[in-house]
């Protein structure tokens, strides 16, 4: 018996992650199906959007450092690529197609880097700091993007090579985002997870533990930002165009707070489940009220916040979550304000 | 040398707007410890409200504040009680997240109301004179004379009042407050609606000489913070500072820097906050604190 329930512990425990991988493995037949360009692109979006809210999670639900201008690594992904593939001479890349491949992976680091040239000032302090220097930072880098023109064509933008292949396409995003979620998934159970955990609930705490709470949170945003530059660059190049107007838009990162908000904050399967609930509802708004969608969108986060801050996973009773639940619905005294004394 | 003098004076102008644009802001921070994200968008209410009010009254913008100011307060305070007053005891997440739901709600919903062309307001006193070789705005230093005006008002009303004297008393020590007689709950929302009045007249005093779109207001609410990381919480001398020093990085280099253009306010009011973050976190005063220590 004893033994019977340790593998049904093993199962139900790792059941997530089981699930995912059969559903990624269906999703790959799609193409089979011979769908029109335009329902595999519609695809190939919503698995984006998991995979970058996937990412923001990881900062703003796990660590509780909540990242109001993530977009901004995403921008950044989507001109590294551009930049490579139109200003930088051919010896660098092997030719447009296969430099494609190449740029991916470098427009990932180049995020990777910028996060740790912002993480370094502004993830030492604790409380909102943070919150607010990304939001700058997304602000300022539109118009740092359109300042430096001979590098990103200003507010003309720069043109990629059109290669369209939108099974590849299909493909490629589909297995990003499988792992990119699989990691997530390891990353919530891993020490490094727990970690991030400790520091949300009580960074204070999780200090006087021995944790260094600055490391993990710059290791934890390098990371999402590396995912989020890769996604980027994959776009810019789908898209063929980038100007700062198209690649440095708000809604960007309100789908990703809004994704991780709706799903379940800090929960691996809350980003993909309200990514994808996101995606069906953003449909219907924008054929009925097409101007009011982003108002809506607003709205929505305020009741979000307000009335389910846990998100679905979260009342549903996922116990992972419930000591966020706990966190975000108790009115302490001003904790955060001693906090920040200290800090 | 001229050039710099003009430089000069240009960043004083300028940084005087600053001032008053961030007390709204530092206000609601330092005395609830509610950060608004949607700071500038209030901002961009006011000026849509004095852009209306002289296309369909034909009232002076500086006049309409008259009008805009007591009907910002009344929105201000209903939104404290019934939304901000939700969330003012809990972590800064959750005012984080409320604050930017509201900023992106507003902010669409003037799009779909005015559309995104950018408006303006004409007013016909809009020029220079000339004094000791220099060119003096009329407009500007108009709102400059203002922001000093509205920075003494509010101090005296701080300093001297009653009703001041509890909003500062609230701020320091909300329990001690609430044994002392101070009705915590109405302070709070009379000072939401103090806060958003004054931010929503920064926006009405800009609107002759900027223009007015529905996204005006993300740069406003990034520089407000910029300002309120190097002048401190709340204080109005540390406004003052904090909004000069930024009004006079922008303007010399919008003046020495060639090609930087108009847009380099934002960029350099970012590298700003992010140099204040790493050399001083505690800001150049007292810094990013509250009020007084609890």
């Amino acid at each position: 018996m004893g033994f019977l329930r340790r593998v049904w512990r093993l199962i139900s425990a790792n059941g997530g992650i089981y699930s995912w991988l059969t559903l990624i493995a269906i999703l790959a037949l799609y193409p089979l199906l011979t769908p029109s360009g335009a329902a595999l692109l519609t695809a190939t979006q919503l698995f984006m959007l998991i995979t970058v809210s996937s990412n923001w999670n990881l900062i703003g639900g796990m660590t509780g450092y909540v990242d109001f201008g993530h977009a901004v690594f995403f921008g950044i992904g989507a001109y590294l690529m551009g930049i490579l593939v139109t200003v930088v001479p051919d010896y660098i890349l092997f030719s447009p197609q296969l430099g494609f491949w190449q740029a991916l992976p470098l427009a990932g680091l180049g995020a990777m880097v910028f996060a740790l040239l912002i993480g370094v000032p502004t993830l030492r302090l604790k409380g909102p700091y943070f919150s607010i220097a990304m939001l700058g930072t997304f602000v300022a880098m539109r118009e740092i993007i359109r300042l430096l023109k001979p590098f990103t064509g200003g507010g003309e933008g720069l043109d990629l090579p059109p290669v369209l292949n939108r099974t590849r396409d299909y493909y490629f995003m589909l297995i990003f985002m499988g792992v990119v979620v699989a990691l997530m998934w390891w990353i919530r159970r891993s020490e490094f997870g727990h970690s991030l955990l400790a520091i949300r609930e009580d960074e204070v705490g999780a200090e006087m533990r021995g944790i260094d709470t600055t490391r993990h949170k710059i290791i934890a945003f390098m990371i999402a930002a590396f995912f989020t530059g890769v996604a980027g660059a994959f776009w810019a190049f789908q898209n063929t165009y980038i100007d700062p107007d198209v690649v440095f838009i708000e809604q960007r990162t309100v789908e990703m707070v809004m994704s991780s908000m709706l799903g379940g904050l800090g929960t691996v399967w809350g980003p993909p489940l309200g990514a994808f609930i996101l995606y069906m509802l953003q449909d219907l708004v924008w054929a009925n009220f097409y101007n009011l969608h982003l108002f809506i969108l607003g709205v929505l986060l305020i009741f979000i916040v307000l009335f389910v801050p846990e998100g679905i996973i979260g009342t549903l009773g996922d116990r992972s979550s419930t000591s966020l639940g706990r966190l975000l619905s108790r009115g302490f005294n001003r904790g955060e304000r001693t906090m920040e004394e200290r800090a | 040398m001229e050039l710099l003098l003009q430089a000069l004076f240009n960043g004083i102008l300028l940084g005087g707007y600053y001032a008053v644009m961030v007390l709204g802001f530092s206000i609601i921070w330092g005395v609830m410890g509610v950060i608004n994200l949607a700071h500038g968008e209030f901002l961009m209410i006011g000026a849509y409200g004095a852009w209306v009010l002289f296309r369909v009254f034909g009232i002076d913008p500086f006049l309409s504040l008259a009008i805009i100011m007591p009907v910002m307060f009344g929105v201000g305070y209903v939104l404290q009680r019934v939304l901000i007053n939700r969330v003012v005891e809990r972590p800064h997440l959750i005012s984080l997240l409320v604050t930017f739901g509201l900023s992106i709600a507003l902010a669409n919903l003037f799009n779909v109301i005015f559309t995104a062309d950018p408006r303006t307001v004409p007013v016909s006193y809009n020029g220079s004179f000339n004094i000791l070789g220099m060119t003096v705005p009329i407009v500007k230093t108009m709102i400059l004379g203002l922001a000093l005006l509205i920075m003494f008002a509010l101090h005296v009303f701080l300093q001297r009042t009653r009703l001041g004297r509890s909003i500062r008393a609230a701020a320091q020590n909300k329990n001690a407050a609430r044994i002392v007689g101070v009705e915590v709950g109405r302070v709070y929302a009379i000072t939401f609606g103090i806060a958003i009045a004054l931010t929503a007249a920064a926006g009405a005093m800009i609107s002759p000489v900027a223009p007015i779109f529905p996204f005006m207001g993300p740069p406003f609410t990034l520089k407000a913070f910029t300002i309120t990381a190097l002048g401190g919480l709340g204080r109005i001398p540390g406004a003052l500072l904090g909004g000069m020093v930024l009004g006079l990085v922008e303007t010399l280099l919008a003046t020495f820097v060639p090609g930087v253009g108009t847009n380099v306010g934002i960029a350099a009011s970012f590298v700003l906050l992010v140099l204040v973050l790493i050399l001083r976190p505690q800001g150049l005063l007292q810094g990013l604190r509250p009020m007084e220590v609890e």
